[in-house]
This record gives C-alpha cells, sequence and structure tokens, in this order.
C-alpha cells in the first residue's frame, strides 16, 4: 500500500507544524492530488484514520481534492484538460504536450478550533 | 456581539457548534517531500561517479531479470552493470544476477510494493559505483505504486510482456505517462496468443505519451536486444556529456 507512505509523511508534516503552531489537535487537514498520482482518495482518508490515532490530527477529517490532469500542447500553445489519459490536443491533434496539473500531491493547510 | 463573526449570539458560546471558530493554517509540503529529497540524494551519489541509473518496472513476471540477465549477455565489453533488486520476499532475482558475476543488491521490501529512495539509498552503498556505467533498479513487480516514488533514477522503463493483454497501456496510465521506453517482452510467444496485437498496445501507449519510443524483444530468443542495448549505449554516452558540460 504506497498509501502508507502518503500518509505516514502526512502526518510527519503535521506533527511538525502542530508542535511549531502550538496546536493540540487539529479538525480539518486540506490535501490536493493529481490524477496522475495513482492515489486512491478513499484508500488515503481510510489509511489516514488509521495512522491519525494517538496523533495531533487524531479524528481530524482529511478533505482531498482530486485535480484533473491538464495539458498544454507544444504545437499550437492549446490548454486543455485531459480526457481519460489521453494526451490529444483538441486544437491541433498533436500529442506533443507538457502536463501542468495533474502531478499534486501536496497539504495546502489544516484547520484548528481556535478563538 | 460576537466579535470573531458579527453574529449576535453571546454567553452560550462554545455550545453552538458554528461557534467553532476555526482557523486555517496554510502549509503547502508535497506529501512525499522526504521521499523526494533523498532521491535528489540519491541522483547526486549516481552523477557524482557518472552512473546511469535506469528504474526499471512491470507486472509481476513480466520478465524484468530475464531482460538484465539477458542484457549482461549482450552488453559490450567495457560498458560494466549492477543491479538493486526489489522484491516482497527472497533473494532470488539478485542471486540470478550475482551467477553472472555481475554485483547485485537484494532489497526485500516485506509489505511495500514499491522501492522507495531511503531503500535504494542502503543498497547503493553496498555497491562499487565508481566502477559502474548503468545501475539497473529493479523494482517491485507492480503497475501502480512505484511510479509515484523517485528513487533517484535518470530513466524510467515499463515491461509489458504479450501474455498480460494489450489492453494493460490503458489500463495503468500514470506508469505509461511516466516511462522514458517501453518494451513489450515475451515477443518470442506472440504465435500463441493470438488476442495480444502489438500495433494496438503500441496505440494505447501512444494515445498517453505520443513519442514514447516502444521495443519489441525476447529475453529468450534476444530478438530485439540488440534495439535494446543501443537505446541503453545511447543514453550512457549523453549522460556523460551531460556530466562533463555540468562538471
Ligand atoms: N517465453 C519467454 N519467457 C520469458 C521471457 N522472459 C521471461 N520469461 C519467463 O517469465 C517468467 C518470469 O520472468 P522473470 O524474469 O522472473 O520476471 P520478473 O518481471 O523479473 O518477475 P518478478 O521480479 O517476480 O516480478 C519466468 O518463468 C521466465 O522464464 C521471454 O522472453 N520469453
Ligand atoms: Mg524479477
Ligand atoms: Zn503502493
Ligand atoms: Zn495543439
Amino acid at each position: 500500500m504506497h498509501e502508507t507512505a502518503i500518509v505516514q509523511g502526512l502526518i510527519r508534516i503535521l506533527e511538525q507544524q502542530a508542535a511549531q503552531h502550538e496546536v493540540s489537535a487539529i479538525c480539518k487537514v486540506n490535501v490536493k492530488v493529481g490524477r496522475l498520482r495513482a492515489v486512491e482518495p478513499r484508500q488515503l482518508i481510510a489509511c489516514f484514520e488509521i495512522y491519525a490515532e494517538g496523533t495531533v490530527a487524531q479524528g481530524a477529517e482529511l478533505a482531498i481534492v482530486a485535480l484533473p490532469v491538464r495539458a498544454c500542447c507544444k504545437a499550437c500553445l492549446c490548454e486543455f484538460e485531459v480526457p481519460r489519459f489521453h494526451f490529444e490536443c483538441p486544437g491541433c491533434g498533436g500529442g506533443d504536450v507538457d502536463v501542468i496539473q495533474g502531478q499534486e500531491l501536496y497539504i495546502e493547510s489544516f484547520e484548528v478550533v481556535g478563538g | 456581539m460576537c466579535k470573531d463573526c458579527g453574529c449576535s449570539i453571546t454567553g452560550a458560546h462554545r455550545y453552538v457548534p458554528h461557534h467553532e471558530h476555526r482557523q486555517t493554517i496554510e502549509v503547502l509540503e508535497d506529501l512525499l517531500h522526504e521521499n523526494d529529497r533523498q532521491a535528489d540524494h540519491n541522483r547526486a551519489h549516481f552523477d557524482a561517479h557518472g552512473v546511469l541509473a535506469i528504474n526499471i518496472m512491470s507486472a509481476p513476471g513480466s520478465g524484468k531479470t530475464s531482460l538484465l540477465e539477458a542484457t549482461i549477455r549482450a552488453l559490450p565489453n567495457g560498458v560494466r552493470m549492477a543491479v538493486i533488486e526489489g522484491d516482497l520476499e527472497t533473494e532470488n532475482d539478485a542471486n540470478r544476477i550475482r551467477r553472472h558475476g555481475v554485483p547485485a543488491v537484494q532489497i526485500t521490501t516485506g509489505m511495500a510494493c514499491h522501492l522507495d529512495a531511503h531503500m535504494v539509498h542502503e543498497a547503493l552503498h553496498q555497491l562499487p559505483l565508481e566502477g559502474i556505467d548503468i545501475l539497473f533498479i529493479e523494482n517491485v513487480g507492480n503497475l501502480v505504486c512505484p511510479a509515484n516514488f523517485d528513487v533517484g533514477q535518470h530513466l524510467d522503463v515499463i515491461l509489458l510482456s504479450v501474455t498480460e493483454g494489450d489492453d494493460k497501456p490503458a489500463k495503468y496510465p500514470v506508469m505509461v505517462r511516466a516511462a522514458d521506453q517501453m518494451l513489450i517482452t515475451k515477443m518470442d510467444l506472440l504465435p500463441y496468443i493470438e488476442e495480444f496485437s502489438t500495433s494496438r498496445a503500441r496505440d494505447e501507449a501512444k494515445a498517453i505519451q505520443a513519442d514514447l519510443p516502444v521495443i519489441e524483444l525476447s529475453a529468450k530468443t534476444g530478438d530485439g536486444i540488440a534495439a535494446w542495448i543501443s537505446w541503453l549505449l545511447l543514453n550512457v554516452s549523453s549522460r556523460r556529456e551531460i556530466q562533463d558540460l555540468t562538471a
């Protein structure tokens, strides 16, 4: 399960950040995952629930925003969303494209109860 | 009035759910940051010794180790290789390589379905990098997970054997997209598997990555191995050029 390794990375970041901001409990974690990362959101959430136990993120909601794959055609500079991994430019039919979205795998923010 | 949100509820504050004033703390950090950092470190090791590192990925049993054995036989004298083998269990694959007198380190990952940069780092320190031109990293047989973990390689190679079906590129697009070279292996079996169309497999791969080079080969008969060796040698020399430019 590579989700395990990813979640362990996430928990490590949260523990570090919580210490730095003197936070004792996290209620929500916002993560962005590109479709090119072969990460299944439901598995990530199930894994997170297990690994968060006993940490500052215990019981926190993991909110995952899945980002579709987007590409830019090198020939005609057309930007488009890539349907089902078909990297073909709808403008000129070319296949030589740069991926501009879809490789993301990062934590954006986390939320704590305060004030 | 509540000073945080301006609502008129006072007093019973903490019992009103919407009054859990949430504070958002921005982070923006890659979840695989530690792995990626380690991978860069591995790459620095390879570059310092002029080693071309190639990550070999496929489904279980597509012929990765057999390809490496055929490569040992076909590589010209003077081009030296070594292998890091990743498997869930057993030393079998490393032993197969060592039998040919080629240095090999076995990593057994236990539960992990992929190699990560830390495992490869431990293994690379057991190899005589100064005397190596190409280091092959045979990843765990798995078409999904390995693509997510940079191990410090310069190039990614994906194997698809004719026994797996020609629809596999479309089913595992992430790995096809990440590949620098695709190999269709066990071509000697093609006459027995009429369902497999190499042109269909090529077309599907092309839809995912238009300029992905594809070589059809058989580790058993040696057909197509020459084209694979040419691709390797080309990359060894362009690696050296990059190396000389940055030195
Ligand atoms: N006919 C034929 N069989 C092959 C060829 N290459 C590999 N095989 C057979 O396929 C089986 C698996 O080959 P391996 O080289 O062990 O495959 P692998 O990808 O290293 O397997 P794992 O490391 O376990 O994922 C073995 O029985 C090989 O003999 C080939 O070119 N032709
Ligand atoms: Mg093997
Ligand atoms: Zn995995
Ligand atoms: Zn275009």
